[in-house]
């Protein structure tokens, strides 16, 4: 899989900031894509592009339940979300619709990955490869339910 | 072998459990509300699945309600096809709504103990992180996502990772038990161990500091939970518990029985071991009020606005987020809590609207009025809590000190209804969350306890609510 990087460089970057709670009563994934990450780059629905990667620090996703947060994300088109670490329902959320990868790495290689650099993300190998700069980097591999659930392509044909 | 309250009831709910691999867990109670569930539906619908247990599945209208008079009809169209969309599905799957009419309608998390919907030693799950209230029940509680909501529906059943456990030790007797509160003690605990201190952990609040909390307080406390990454809080459950639940509208009829049981079997076993343990003085704690855009940014009402450096503590990463905190919230560093002016009052929320929540308030409002610089509101947590809140006066005391008095709801906790902050506007809030345009965008919010809103929203600015009881 490979794209290009957003990058935040933040913590916490909280689900009423990917998408504010006015806009939970939206039911099409579209129009509910347009607001993605309002609350923090009201740009990012007009600067993303399919396939690319966003890049962050710890705790991403953290507070509300709402899947809208994935979902507007990957509407957007973001494949993946590359963080220190996730809030776990986000991260559930994330794997269970089938919505975007979510994956971890170490603050280093976190502090490596810079805005625009193109990477090509392996979950077999666990490795992410920076082709801009020409670097490799491991992720944390899932863990055993998570993996199955995404091979399985999301909650509902998990274990069917 | 030793075993913790959450263990034991993990264990009691297992359907199937292999050597790495994930469990399959039943579910007890699923709770649904308008937001979180219309693409459950959907997918029911598509597979042409049923609701497994509708008879174990209950759902309320309480996020983007209206909070005024509801005999008028709804401006908000999408609200409205919302509302109305739960209203269908719950028809057409067999599941009981306390709709928007309903006496019993109300925050989610607020009505399902008062109505004994909650129950020690089970497994509640609702599509809202904030399902972890009703951990103080002695339940493993926990937040969903939609495809999970989806999932119960047609299964009662969830996968899941067994999550860790987390001690959360309170020790010694607060100071001040009416103007040092559960909030206090709950802002304390993330300020101290981080909003993801808790990820990958189910916390077990303990100690004499916890015991001696009625239960709505307790709530308060395993409400915020998520605050600190974990997707549920508990605390086991006694006879403050058993009290709490007895003859409640769906309190089950042998009860008594079940009393029996859960005082033979749930606690955290003698010399149980956690895999991390945190322990809290409470006598230190004062009042708190947040001045950031997370729930661990908090400081002392004695204190001040910390500088970036003070707050990141050499972390670069913290040491940014808080620069742009305070520049979010328009605050300069060692400023005086107290000194900070506030613009409006939110007495409200999952974490803190319940009756005691609002008899507190009162007590400090009363005789009293509102700061002529300030707008103040109460939303009760339920329709039920307004009630009884008005069979006692407290609608009057507020009102009179010109507080607006509305009807239940999630309101301006998350801003999905028209009750938000303007851009700029600075709000003391007995609410969860202060992230940023959490209350509407561009607006401040200042997380805090009911006494400490309610004495605010007099002086016009935070105080040390200890000097006011
Ligand atoms: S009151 Fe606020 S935190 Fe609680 S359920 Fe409603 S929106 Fe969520």
């Amino acid at each position: 899989m490979i794209g290009n990087v957003i990058k935040y460089e933040q913590d916490n970057i909280d689900t009423d900031v990917i998408i504010p709670g006015t806009y939970l009563k939206i039911h099409d994934y579209n129009e509910l894509a347009t607001h993605a990450m309002e609350g923090l780059d009201p740009d990012f629905p007009s600067k993303v592009k399919d396939g690319d990667f966003i890049v962050a620090g710890k705790n991403f996703g953290c507070g509300s339940s709402r899947e809208h947060a994935p979902i507007a994300l990957s509407t957007c088109g973001i494949k993946a979300v590359i963080a220190v670490s996730f809030a776990r329902i986000f991260y559930r959320n994330s794997v269970d619709g089938a919505f975007l990868l979510p994956i971890e790495v170490d603050e280093e290689t976190y502090k490596k990955i810079s805005n625009s650099d193109s990477l090509e993300i392996n979950i077999e190998t666990n490795e992410i490869k920076n082709i801009t700069k020409n670097e490799t980097y491991s992720m944390k591999p899932f863990s055993e339910i998570i993996a199955q659930i995404i091979s399985a392509g999301g909650l509902f044909k998990y274990k069917k | 072998m030793t075993e913790t309250l959450f263990e034991k009831i993990w264990n009691s709910h297992v359907v199937v459990e292999r050597d790495d691999e994930p469990s399959l867990i039943y579910i007890d109670r699923h709770l649904i509300h308008e937001v979180t569930s219309p693409q459950a539906f959907d997918g029911l619908r598509v597979n042409n699945r049923k609701v497994r247990r509708p008879d174990l599945t209950v759902a309320t209208i309480d996020h983007n309600v209206p909070t005024t008079d509801r005999s008028l009809p709804m401006i908000d169209e999408t609200s409205s096809t919302q509302i109305k969309t739960l209203e269908k599905n719950c028809k057409d799957f067999g599941i009981k709504l306390f709709g928007i009419n309903d006496p019993n309608q109300g925050i989610v998390h607020v009505i399902g103990p008062q109505l004994g919907i909650t129950l020690p030693g089970s497994t509640i799950v609702c599509g809202d992180s904030h399902t972890s209230t009703q951990g103080a029940f002695g339940a493993f509680a926990f937040g969903i996502g939609t495809s999970e909501v989806e999932h119960t529906l047609a299964t009662q059943t969830l996968w899941l990772e067994k999550p860790k456990t987390f001690e959360i030790l309170a020790t010694g007797k607060r100071k001040n038990s009416f103007a040092v509160t559960s909030k206090d003690i709950i802002l304390s605990i993330i300020k101290q161990i981080g909003t993801d201190g808790g990820t990958g952990h189910v916390l077990e609040y303990r100690g004499d500091a916890i015991s001696d909390l009625s239960m709505e307080q307790r709530m308060t406390i395993c409400n915020m939970s998520i605050e600190a990454g974990s997707r549920a809080g508990l605390i086991a459950p006694d006879e403050k518990t058993f009290d709490y639940l007895n003859n409640r509208k769906y309190t089950p009829k042998n009860y008594d029985d079940l009393v029996d049981d859960w005082k033979n079997n749930l606690m955290t076993d003698a010399n149980s071991k956690f895999d991390k343990t945190f322990t809290i003085d409470v006598e230190k704690i004062e009042p708190q009020v947040s001045w950031g855009t997370n729930p661990a940014m908090v400081s002392d009402v004695t204190s001040k606005v910390p500088t970036p450096e003070e707050f990141g503590n050499n972390n670069e990463i913290q040491i940014e987020s808080a620069k742009k905190a305070l520049s979010y919230m328009d605050l300069k560093p060692d400023t005086p809590i107290v000194d900070i002016p506030i613009d409006r009052v939110f007495i409200g929320s999952c974490t803190n609207a319940r009756l005691e929540d609002l008899k507190d308030a009162a007590e400090i409002v009363k005789g009293k009025t509102v700061n002529s610089a300030v707008s103040a509101m109460v939303v009760p947590g339920s329709q039920m809590v307004k009630l009884q809140a008005e069979e006692l006066g407290l609608d009057r005391i507020f009102k009179d000190a010109n507080f607006e008095w509305r009807e239940s709801g999630c309101s301006m906790c998350l801003g999905m209804n028209p009750d938000i902050l303007k851009p700029g506007e600075r709000c003391a809030s007995t609410s969860n969350r202060n992230f940023e345009g959490r209350q509407g965008s561009g607006g401040r919010t200042h997380l805090v306890s009911p006494v400490m809103a309610a004495a605010s929203a007099i002086a016009g600015h935070f105080v040390d609510v200890r000097e006011w009881c």
